[in-house]
């Protein structure tokens, strides 16, 4: 959820950026300012059709002085770092090779689950429930605890409450007891096949039935 | 129905399902990477003496020679607002419009697809006598169901409503069903087949708490 935030707000900043140059530049070349009747401030950038986008002059206008070059410099490496870190973030792998369980009352033990025995755990507690087709769970990466993504497939006419309910009530309740774990959200994606045939018109449309993915 | 009713508050807090935008993070980061990184290599590299490369001595000429109005400038300009709008919608679209969130039951919280939800309808309706032809369009507002057919109307209605019902959405989705093809006088069955033969059209659109 974080990173979906930072992704959001960055990817905001850079968009207002980039399209608030692009409109300066437009509304300058397209000389809408007089068009419109529109009298910007003296010290508002690029008003005229016929002046350079950069000019000689605005571009050597501060490097005389002493703190423009420490300051180009700062700011691009602040800018390198940070995108870096962010590139690095989306790079990183939402999946875990194994989860911490708590070991109460035995001092200087640290137990770990291997991830892949507890998704096949759920795997199978799950695909054996009323109206499942097939079900694939993954443990994933998430702020504060570890969470569970289950991609579910319905028979055709499956109910999608009982579900839900029954995931909870079964295999992660199970889970969370056997591991003593006291939190370990999920998030189910649920799809529904079909009983009646497809329509013809949906005929390309129709994709092959693998297993289904986790995202 | 009854659920819905009595706690609109917690219809309110299920959130929408929102898109981490990770392959918009990643192209964005690394083009704003690579152009901070070759402009930090190079002005360093003139601090310390070297001349500076060819490729950003030919920008600024550019830059400082094209006036606002050249053509280049202009499509530049152009481009570059489209681009930024888009990023702007990135960042602020939910996305994921594929999902369409159920209500949370302990700590299990759920999304259904929405072509699920047509063929949930669909299936119901295969069972119906009178149907020839289901067609549903499943929105993240309201489902358009048109029905051809000799059923009555209020009875398909009544059953796509229950069944709406039956997935426990978290947001309610209206629900509009049209039929065509339903004749009142009971000769619909001989006229089953042709529904829209002499058929009118019967529009029947209700709120649905499903």
């Amino acid at each position: 959820m974080t990173r979906t935030i930072v992704n959001r707000v960055l990817l905001g900043v850079v968009g207002v950026v980039v399209l608030g140059c692009g409109v300066l530049v437009l509304a300058g070349g397209l000389d809408l300012y007089r068009r419109l009747g529109v009298d910007p401030p003296s010290w508002w950038p690029l008003t005229s059709p016929d002046q350079p986008v950069v000019s000689e002059p605005s571009r050597w206008r501060w490097a005389g002085s002493s703190w423009w070059w420490p300051t180009v410099i700062g700011v691009l490496s602040v800018l390198v770092v940070g995108m870096a870190w962010w590139l690095v973030a989306q790079l990183r792998r939402t999946g875990l090779s194994s989860i911490a369980v708590p070991t109460p009352g035995v001092g200087g033990l640290r137990l770990r689950v291997s991830a892949r025995a507890l998704e096949e755990a759920l795997e199978n507690g799950t695909a054996v429930l009323p109206e499942v087709e097939r079900a694939g769970v993954r443990l994933v990466r998430a702020p504060r605890h570890p969470r569970l993504r289950g991609a579910v497939r319905l028979t055709p006419g499956g109910d999608p409450v009982g579900l839900v309910e029954h995931f909870e009530d079964g295999p992660r309740t199970d889970a969370l007891g056997s591991l003593g774990l006291a939190e370990l959200p999920a998030d189910l994606r649920i799809r529904v096949l079909q009983r009646a045939p497809v329509e013809r018109r949906h005929w390309f449309r129709r994709r092959r039935r693998g297993h289904p993915r986790v995202v | 129905m009854s659920g819905d009713q009595e706690s609109p508050e917690a219809v309110r807090k299920v959130p929408r399902l929102r898109a981490t935008r990770a392959g918009a993070a990643a192209l964005v980061a690394t083009v704003v990477l690579v152009v901070a990184g070759a402009l930090l290599y190079d002005v360093i590299a003139v601090r310390a003496g070297q001349p500076a490369k060819r490729w950003r001595a030919q920008i600024a000429d550019e830059l400082a020679t094209r006036h606002l109005d050249d053509p280049w400038v202009l499509v530049g300009a152009g481009g570059a607002t489209l681009l930024g709008g888009w990023l702007l919608w990135l960042a602020i679209a939910p996305g994921l419009r594929r999902w369409l969130v159920l209500r949370p039951y302990g700590g299990t919280s759920a999304a259904i697809d929405k072509s699920g939800i047509g063929h949930l309808l669909a299936d119901r309706a295969a069972g119906l006598d009178g149907i020839d032809h289901l067609r549903s369009r499943v929105g993240r507002r309201r489902i358009r169901v048109a029905v051809s057919g000799s059923a009555d109307p209020a009875l398909v209605q009544r059953q796509l409503r229950e069944e709406l019902e039956r997935v426990g959405l978290a947001r309610p989705l209206r629900l509009d069903v049209r039929t065509t093809g339903w004749q009142v006088a009971g000769g619909g069955a001989a006229g089953g087949a042709g529904g829209a033969a002499g058929g009118g059209v019967g529009g029947v659109g209700e709120g649905v708490a499903g």
